[in-house]
């Protein structure tokens, strides 16, 4: 069996490197859409962003994977699809395969804003996007995020400069509205950025080199958007597989033609820790896909069972997720000291996610207990800590 | 180039060599080395690049970070000889040394 993978990021890459370590038979076409050797897309807005010749440390694959014989890289865009046949086009060639993986991601959304040259407005999402921001950085005095999620605030801490002045602005009314307002707040104790929320921003003037916003006037030689990112569907979408919210899956990554899978960020199915349909943006959820996946391809189907994780870097803090919380789940402080806070966020007494702040420990505990089954904030509190609780549930 | 030998989970002796200044998991992941997942990509966040280290490596190292400590003490079967491959970053002492990769990382 032949297959062909459309993208070639996180979950593209963690397919390949467990098809050939599985042995897989069949020959891999692998279509990416990028100049670059496959890379890593975390560390782009982290302390990676001081040296970005350095494309050594960011690769994906292992040289024996990337090489491996079985593997055809293709530089060409896709430009369509037929499930039917099995058909991938480009704008060069013709493909014919036996099973195409949709793994094409996400991109960053943009903001049209009046008066401004769309070249001085960045994003990071890509290599070449972060190579762009990298040039354009000397001459910068004045950097405005417009944005106020992980992305903008990891950014903010890699810019840090004497010379630099950063401002992030936030359309809501906080920052980082993922997390609980005490994790926020401690993350944010440290931001070099200046923060004002509930900003509409009506234009860009050149004379003065500043965003004009229902606050006044905000300096800025240099504008970063940072407002998330939609899922690339469209081929999915020009036969019938997606929507723009998404590419629906099932539990083993299969889409509505069973020619065709979807992992990775596009990937649109069922999360078991939260039994919702939902597209989750993360690496947890690109390797976990991608894993299901490449058991079925394998021969060895086992359904998609992960509980999701993140992390973020704010300068010298580490910010660690275990499960996902919707926006307006509770919150309750499990662990507050000098160093580490541990923030609960819960529906009633059912733990939807556990954010550590500092708090290896517990956050890899909150993965284990996650994996053994629903957590309850009473027993968490009655614990302690989520360590606690962990031992406990294992004595 | 200076190298070292990595003991894969399959017992494997794998040569890999290594530019004095990147960690293990770079040299080993660049390498191909089995066993070594880094899922979260060299970001000290999920424990899937544990090694253990020989004890001629004693001496040449900082401790654990706390940070580093915690993980570890997520891997699986963690000994003294413990580390997170991201976490340990090479020089010229380590030159001709062994480590051992775990034989699970979850």
């Amino acid at each position: 069996m032949n297959i062909g993978i459309i993208g070639a990021g996180q979950a593209a890459c963690t397919l390949i490197a467990e098809l050939v370590r599985g042995q897989f038979a069949g020959k891999i076409l692998v279509f990416n859409g990028e100049s670059h050797r496959p890379y890593q897309r975390p560390p782009l807005s982290k302390t990676w962003l001081h040296n970005p010749t350095d494309t050594e440390s960011i690769r994906l694959l292992p040289e024996p994977i990337e090489t491996h014989a079985s593997i055809e890289w293709i530089h060409d865009k896709v430009v369509s699809i037929e499930p039917d046949q099995g058909v991938i086009t480009t704008n060069n060639a013709r493909r014919t395969v036996d099973h195409i993986v949709l793994a094409t991601g996400t991109r960053a959304k943009t903001l049209a804003i009046d008066g401004l040259p769309a070249d001085q407005v960045h994003v990071i999402r890509t290599l070449s996007d972060a190579i762009h921001l990298h040039e354009a950085l000397d001459a910068a005095h004045n950097i405005v995020i417009i944005g106020a999620g992980f992305l903008a605030f990891e950014l903010a801490s890699s810019l840090d400069h004497p010379e630099r002045t950063i401002r992030v602005l936030a359309k809501g009314v906080r920052a980082l509205p993922q997390i609980s307002v005490k994790a926020a707040d401690r993350l944010l104790e440290e931001t070099p950025a200046s923060i004002r929320v509930g900003v509409t921003i009506e234009r860009y003037d050149q004379d003065s080199a500043s965003l004009i916003t229902n606050h006044g006037p905000v300096p800025a030689d240099l504008v970063i958007v940072a407002i998330g990112a939609r899922p690339n569907t469209e081929l999915a979408s020009a036969c019938g597989l997606g929507t723009s919210e998404g590419i629906p899956t099932d539990a083993l990554m299969q889409t509505t033609h069973p020619r065709v899978s979807a992992i990775g960020e596009v990937s649109l199915h069922t999360q078991p820790h939260l039994n919702k349909v939902m597209r989750i943006e993360s690496i947890s959820e690109a390797n976990d896909s991608a894993s299901t996946l490449a058991k079925r391809l394998l021969g060895a189907p086992e359904p998609f069972k992960a509980t999701p994780w993140f992390w973020s870097d704010q300068g010298q803090l580490k910010l660690q997720i275990a499960g996902l919380a919707a926006r307006n789940d509770d919150e309750t402080c499990l662990i507050n000291t000098q160093t580490e806070r541990v923030v609960i966020r819960h529906n009633s007494d059912h733990v939807t996610a556990i954010e550590a702040v500092n708090a290896a420990k517990e956050f890899m505990a909150a993965r284990r207990l996650f994996e053994q089954g629903p957590i309850s904030r009473q027993a968490l509190l009655q614990a302690g800590s989520v360590f606690s609780l962990l031992q406990s549930s294992r004595s | 180039m200076p190298q070292l030998t990595c003991i894969d989970p399959n017992e494997q002796a794998i040569e890999v060599a290594f530019e004095p200044g990147e960690t293990i998991l770079q040299a080993t992941y660049r390498a191909g080395v089995d066993g070594i997942l880094a899922e979260c990509g060299g970001g000290c966040s999920c424990a899937t690049c544990h090694v253990m280290l020989t004890s001629d490596w004693d001496g040449t190292l900082d401790a654990a970070s706390p940070q580093e400590a915690d993980m570890l003490s997520f891997a699986v079967d963690p000994t003294p000889q413990s580390r997170l491959a991201c976490q340990v970053q090479l020089n010229e002492q380590h030159d001709g040394l062994t480590l051992t990769v775990a034989k699970r990382q979850y």
